[in-house]
């Protein structure tokens, strides 16, 4: 009996992300293009899905991304090998998102919603409606600043900018807080391939920052590293694309 | 015994003077928590208990020498914030808008070239000793402002307000698309050129002045050749386009419909060079290695025309 109830159990668990992920023919939501905003988002990933020989004409290409639009932080993408399947490359990218967003730690000091992965691509064909992917860049953001008694304290939210950092030559970006509440604007600056300055300003330039900024690429996810003066002179750092925690750790002592 | 009680009762009496003044972790957390109450409340006392407590990593206070005071200007009323631009306008040392923003590059510029000209360290903020001077310096000085050729086009509206960052925005917007519009033409034929000799060149099965300028393009028709694949539509979308040191120089993001069997995919490379017959500096990058793209456009010296 007890077997019999794993072996069904066991069934519905292989199944289930199955069921998430559609068949990209049969899907309504479309075709996506090179220059929709989730491959300028992830330029390594718009490399491997539509110009890397190796991986481009793969027979089944997918990408799964955390949802809803400003989890989407960090992606996954997965091409057939041999004779896999649509459904079998969906399940690995799917797992993957899930791999990445486990190992980069807890989101819930920078979100107040529950981040799940979810194939949004599959064969070049939206496989969840256009409108819940992000239309902008997202990322958890933390802000690290030393206060006028010394004492280092930090700002958790989420940052969203318009466009790519280190493309265009200016990109502004704005950070709300758990409850969605705009709280800064700032722009990041281009200088150099990745690199340039940035500027802060939160409630009305009571709070301020302004310095250098870098693209870190690579493990453990790609991130935005500032680093300058508040308005008073002390020391700010902001990080935009790791979780609060993984921020605090890497970044935290200033 | 007795000193020490005193240096305690002097501390305990000076702090709460100095903490009224001080911008701490709490009011900062409490502004990040209730962004609404902080407008009202001024940074003052909480007009309602803050969602969670403050977040202070704690680390011991760092006593540190006594710094100069620019907070005071920086935080000082718009109204102190745009006269401070106006006196380093009339002063001919900034020519940006009159916005009230102390620590934008322009105005932190100007300020640290009027602190060089006066002798002092130009650290492109002012103590409200300096901002006093520099204000009683420009009322002196005789009135002869000369307006930059960029603002002449977008007269500054004559409302006593100045305008919002919406309005200056859309200004320089404004200013954007016509110096863009003005480019349009040159970059829309330079990129036509461009076009037609990838055209000849993938009708001639890889012979041309195409293959011959930019190799790494010879190379991607070669793989894709080898591949079984064969080229159809090809688009350009114009990535930029200005002046550079050895001439007009273009970037053009290309894009190849290719045609494997049945299957129909894009495949997108980005072309550069500078204008002239034959192309000058001709580089091929993909689509997405953009620091690659925006590093052959410092390399040439580009100022956008474009963006």
């Amino acid at each position: 009996m007890h077997r019999l109830l794993a072996v069904v159990l066991l069934a519905a668990a292989a199944v289930a992300p199955t069921v998430l992920a559609q068949p990209a023919s049969q899907s309504p939501h479309g075709k996506a293009e090179r220059r929709d905003p989730v491959f300028l988002r992830f330029p390594e990933m718009a490399e491997r899905y539509w110009v890397n020989t190796e991986t481009n004409a793969a027979s089944h290409k997918v990408i799964a991304i955390p949802l809803p639009r400003q989890c989407a932080f960090v992606y996954a993408d997965s091409y057939s090998r041999g004779q896999m399947s649509e459904s079998e490359v969906q399940q690995v990218a799917l797992s993957n998102c899930n791999r990445k967003l486990a190992e980069l730690g807890p989101l819930g000091e920078n979100y107040n919603v529950d981040c799940r992965c979810q194939v949004v691509i599959s064969n070049e064909t939206y496989v969840v409606p256009r409108n819940v992917m992000p239309d902008a860049s997202y990322g958890p953001v933390s802000i690290f600043y030393r206060d006028d008694r010394g004492n280092v304290a930090r700002l958790n939210g989420v940052a969203r900018y318009g466009a790519l950092i280190g493309r265009d030559r200016s990109v502004t970006f704005n950070v709300e807080n758990q409850r969605g509440e705009s709280v800064c604007e700032g722009t990041f600056t281009n200088e150099a391939p990745g690199s340039g300055r940035f500027s802060l300003s939160c409630f009305a330039g009571k709070f301020s920052g302004n310095g250098g900024y870098q693209s870190k690429m690579g493990a453990p996810n790609d991130h935005v590293l500032a680093r300058g003066q508040t308005g008073r002179g002390l020391p700010i750092v902001m990080v935009i694309g790791l979780p609060a925690q993984l921020a605090l750790n890497t970044y935290g002592g200033i | 015994m007795r000193l020490s009680a005193f240096v305690l009762f002097a501390l305990a009496t000076t702090l709460p003077a100095t903490a009224a003044f001080a911008q701490s972790a709490g009011e900062v957390e409490r502004c990040f928590q209730n962004p609404a109450a902080c407008h009202q409340g001024g940074g003052g006392a909480p007009a309602a208990p803050p969602a969670a407590p403050p977040v202070t990593v704690t680390r011991p206070a760092h006593p540190a020498a006594p710094a100069p005071d620019y907070a005071t200007v920086l935080q000082g009323s718009e109204a102190d914030r745009k006269k401070i631009q106006e006196s380093l306008r009339t002063l001919d040392k900034y020519s940006g808008p009159i916005d009230g923003n102390l620590q934008s590059d322009s105005t932190q510029k100007a300020i640290g070239e009027w602190q060089k000209g006066r002798g002092t360290p130009p650290v492109g903020k002012l103590t409200p000793q300096e901002a006093q001077q520099l204000n009683a310096e420009a009322s002196r000085a005789p009135i002869r402002r000369i307006e930059p050729p960029t603002q002449t086009a977008t007269p500054t509206p004559l409302s006593p307000s100045a305008p919002s960052n919406a309005d200056a925005l859309k200004s320089l917007q404004a200013r954007l698309a016509e110096r863009r519009k003005a480019a349009e033409p040159k970059a829309e034929a330079a990129s036509q050129a461009l076009i037609r000799d990838l055209k000849a060149y993938v009708a001639a099965d890889g012979k041309g002045i195409a293959g011959e300028q930019f190799s790494a393009f010879a190379k991607w028709y070669a793989d894709n050749k080898s591949a079984g694949r064969t080229i159809g539509d090809i688009t350009p979308v114009i990535d930029d386009y200005g002046d550079a040191k050895a001439g007009s120089a273009v970037s053009s993001e290309i894009n190849f419909q290719t045609r494997q069997g049945d299957a129909s995919f894009g495949q997108c490379l980005v072309f550069a060079w500078i204008e002239g017959n034959p192309r000058k500096n001709p580089q091929v990058f993909s689509c997405d290695d953009v620091a690659a793209v925006e590093k052959w456009k410092t390399d040439q010296s580009l100022r956008s025309a474009w963006r």
